[in-house]
């Protein structure tokens, strides 16, 4: 299929407050996600990744926050008004979703089969539900099957919990599956287990996935493009061979301070000063602040859109030509 | 927390979370108080002294009318104010001290015998009914309010504790705890300024709606006949006197209830008000 | 000064008894010396935590010993003495946890700064923005509480307060895993400023690539124990044990690929 399966629209997400303006909180994210691709959205901590992906799963409301413009589009529908009653046909079966595992997790007074059972219950198959809990389980790599079934979450690492709720979100063979930071607090040898499992289920199934992160290293690592978000916009797309030639400041800026590539013993690059939070936007690019190739006309007016630089390449940045030949 | 929407533009002042619910709980028991204050010291009447025509609807004269024994309700219900209100607090505040206190110095010791020994102690006094504790303080020490504040800061303070042991035991193993000691702060600095404030956030908040309860208990152990002693105005007294007549008279009985609710009514604004403020600054 | 700051010799941490016994610890030497920065590397469950502890003075073991400056640490029930406890300081984990939640970041400092230095109330608030500026927190950042801080500013607003003590040794525990990339860099710089300035620095984390860019010389432990040591530019070229590579080959990124 030519059409992308996912399409975010100038995305302007808020949170209304009964006695004060809308608090806006992502203003300006576009991008696409095609069939069967990895799409890595990387950014601070408010940069707006989450919401956006809440956007995308239909939680904009528990957090009580709302679309205020722009469109969500899964396969040509536009899911930005959808009614709770639509995302429960879409959610599990459509659209599966693997939360933080320091947050949320498997729910701790089930154990595993009863949380498998309860992720497969709209499931088209025919075979018997412990066929396919046990099929889903040896899918995320977990061996000891019969063992693990009966246990509860807490009798789980880390690792293995995520490696539930994985199996749990892809129970319907979803065609999209978000996983919202899944590796935080995980040792980096799981991390990459969990990674690796990732890049094998998208093999695999031609599963779309979405994986959020702030480790620009990870993703670079993991996924096909790459989605650089910054104070509630979309800075930068672009595959990952597009993104060893950043053309934005902020990209720039994330890749040189990256560990991977930092020479022992020598100065890291840092980004200077905080990302502007929610509330405190200024006008103009959010980024022009802490930017080391400010322009006079780059503070003021509305923030940027994304400019193609090629087909597969944007960059919400106005000036572009000054950022020369830096590499990653 | 946060302003919003505006760097240059005029900033909209607003309100915190909770304004409205301790501005109207601390109102009213202000109100009540000045009430209690003002209105017995102007009255024309001795709040204790019969004689006029008993069991008088509320009239012009008698705004709450009068009682059995021929005392003005008005006077009455606001002549009880300090006596309900200033025992409620001191049987809230002394068992709050204390049990936040020995709860937090249990919780963070490591002398595994003398925790079990007060954590028996404190789990008994929790199981134990607390009329009968109460009826045998009084058998001992006699009826009036001195006996009741004493029955129930010698069992409340266990509720505080276990609160307080529960919560201590969490944020002694925080890492700013264990930060302090690396610091080489004194014990009881590490006690009184790092632990307590964080473990009594918790029985502050059970204070509150700890108060409501225990004025009611107040009431309801002068109700029963072994609080206050007559002839002196206490709500709870007064409503049992004024059960004896309901039939013929109710107003005898929904003064001082009135009363009652209005103070636990302001109690319940503030825990809320708290509640929201405290939700406001750690969203979650 | 002696040659090594800290030296640990054969120590032991156990947990409990019977069946329920767990060995966190399990003989384990290590030596810190000045102007060499360590680090211990291994996943969650190795014991390099409670060995962090056990070096802080918050654990005593339950075998072995434990030298500052020649000196043992661990006395009867008592650790670090009154005059040695300010040299050895420590940052940890949990951003969250790490500052009492009712104090702004600068009654935090200036506290510890007023203890260590007995000086007045002013001077030490003044002390303490000067020594939180250096750490990247504005004045108007210093007069937040914890909860208004993002997860970056509150681990340096631990450190400065750890700096406060005027230590000789900082012992820094997993300090990057929970914050953002961009923080962590952030973070990183500020520690390799303070090894330029003379600090001893002990590293633990399970990220190979931290420990790579700011220390010389690594543990690598697992279940307890040290399955490989080194210089670190070595363990890099060269690992030899299994666990070694397959930490290495964790790194996200760039390394890890290249190491493969």
């Amino acid at each position: 299929m030519t059409n992308p399966l996912v399409q975010i629209k100038d995305l302007e997400i808020g949170i209304p407050h009964p006695r004060r303006e809308t608090l806006t909180i992502v203003r300006r994210a576009n991008f696409d996600v095609n069939y069967g691709e990895l799409v890595g959205i990387v950014g601070e901590s408010g940069s707006g990744k989450t919401m956006v992906c809440r956007s995308l799963i239909g939680t904009l409301e528990r957090r009580g926050a709302t679309v205020v413009s722009g469109q969500v589009l899964f396969e040509g529908e536009d899911l930005a008004h959808a009614s709770e009653v639509q995302w429960k046909k879409l959610r599990g079966s459509e659209i599966g979703y693997v939360p933080q595992s320091a947050l949320a997790g498997p729910n701790p007074v089930l154990t595993i089969k009863a949380q498998l059972a309860e992720a497969l219950k709209n499931s088209k198959s025919s075979e018997s539900i412990a066929a396919q809990s046990k099929a889903l389980l040896a899918l995320v790599q977990i061996r000891r099957v019969d063992i693990v079934m009966k246990q509860y979450p807490s009798q789980l690492s880390g690792g293995m919990r995520q490696r539930v709720m994985i199996a749990c979100a892809l129970a319907q063979n979803p065609k999209l599956l978000i996983a919202d930071e899944p590796t935080t607090g995980l040792d980096v040898t799981v991390q990459a287990q969990i990674m690796k499992l990732l890049k094998e289920i998208r093999q695999d199934f031609g599963t779309s996935i979405v994986l959020i992160s702030h480790d620009l290293a990870l993703v670079d690592d993991v996924c096909d493009r790459i989605v650089v978000m910054h104070a509630g916009a979309t800075v930068e797309v672009g595959t990952v061979a597009d993104l060893f030639q950043p053309k934005h400041p902020y990209t720039i800026a994330l890749n040189r301070s990256r560990i991977d590539i930092a020479i022992p013993g020598s100065e890291l690059i840092t980004i200077p000063g905080n990302a502007p939070s929610v509330g405190e936007w200024a006008s103009g690019c959010r980024f022009a602040m802490r930017c080391q190739f400010q322009q006079s006309d780059c503070l003021i007016g509305d923030h940027p859109d994304l400019m193609n630089i090629t087909n597969s390449h944007q960059s919400a940045c106005l000036h572009m030509e000054l950022l020369g030949g830096e590499n990653a | 927390m946060k302003v919003s929407n505006s760097s240059a533009g005029a900033k909209r002042k607003y309100r915190r979370e909770g304004t409205f619910g301790l501005v109207a709980g601390f109102g009213m028991l202000l109100l009540l108080l000045l009430a209690g204050f003002i209105f017995p010291l102007i009255s024309k009447y001795d709040p204790n002294q019969p004689g006029l025509t008993p069991l008088l609807a509320p009239n012009m004269e008698n705004y709450f009318g009068t009682d059995i024994l021929g005392r003005d309700i008005f006077t009455r219900v606001f002549d009880a104010v300090f006596i309900d209100l200033g025992t409620s607090l001191v049987g809230v505040v002394i068992p709050l001290t204390v049990g936040t206190i020995i709860g937090t110095l249990l919780g963070i010791s490591k002398r595994k015998r003398i925790n079990s020994l007060v954590g028996s102690l404190i789990d008994g006094i929790n199981a134990f009914p607390f009329l009968i504790f109460v009826i045998a303080i009084i058998s001992f020490v006699g009826p009036g309010i001195p006996s009741i504040l004493l029955a129930i800061c010698l069992m409340n303070w266990a509720r505080y504790a276990r609160v307080a042991r529960t919560r201590a035991v969490v944020v002694n193993d925080l890492a700013y705890v264990e930060a302090s000691r690396t610091l080489g702060y004194s014990k009881p600095r590490i006690l009184f300024k790092h632990i307590i404030p964080n473990v009594s956030s918790e029985t502050v908040a059970y204070a509150l709606s700890d108060f409501i309860i225990v004025i009611i208990g107040v009431a309801a152990l002068s109700f029963l006949g072994f609080g206050v002693n007559p002839p002196q105005a206490e709500w709870g007294l007064m409503i049992r006197d004024g059960a004896q007549v309901i039939t013929l008279a109710w107003w005898p009985t929904v003064f001082p209830g009135l009363a009652l609710c209005w103070t636990g009514i302001a109690v319940a604004f503030i825990a809320e008000g708290t509640n929201r403020r405290l939700k406001e600054s750690n969203p979650k | 000064m002696r040659e090594h700051l800290i030296e640990v010799k054969n120590v032991s941490v156990t947990f409990g008894s019977g069946s329920n016994k767990v060995e966190a610890v399990k003989n384990v030497s290590l030596t810190l010396s000045a102007r060499e920065p360590i680090g211990i590397v291994g996943e969650s469950g190795s014991g390099k935590s409670t060995l962090a502890r056990v070096l802080a003075g918050l654990q005593k073991p339950t075998s072995g010993e434990v030298f500052f400056d020649g000196e043992p640490v661990y006395r009867g029930s008592r650790s670090y003495s009154k005059e040695q406890r300010h040299l050895v300081q420590m940052v940890f984990q949990d951003p969250y946890g790490s500052l009492n939640p009712q104090m702004t970041g600068i009654s935090a400092v200036a506290e510890a700064i007023r203890f260590h230095q007995k000086s007045d109330k002013e001077e030490a608030k003044l002390h303490a923005f000067m020594l939180l500026e250096k750490m990247g927190i504005t004045e108007l950042d210093a007069k937040k509480k914890p909860r208004q801080l993002s997860g970056g500013q509150r681990q340096r607003v631990s450190v400065a307060r750890a700096l406060s003590a005027n230590p000789s040794v900082l012992l820094a525990d997993e300090p990057t895993s929970a914050i953002d990339q961009s923080a962590q860099a952030q973070l990183l710089n500020l520690f390799r400023g303070l090894l330029d300035e003379g600090l001893a620095i002990v590293l633990v984390s399970h990220d190979l690539g931290v420990i790579r860019y700011l220390t010389e010389r690594v543990y690598v432990m697992k279940d307890g124990q040290f399955v490989e040591s080194g210089d670190t530019e070595k363990i890099f070229a060269n690992p030899k044990e299994e666990y070694t590579k397959l930490l290495l080959a964790s790194i996200p990124g760039k390394l890890g690929n290249d190491l493969t």
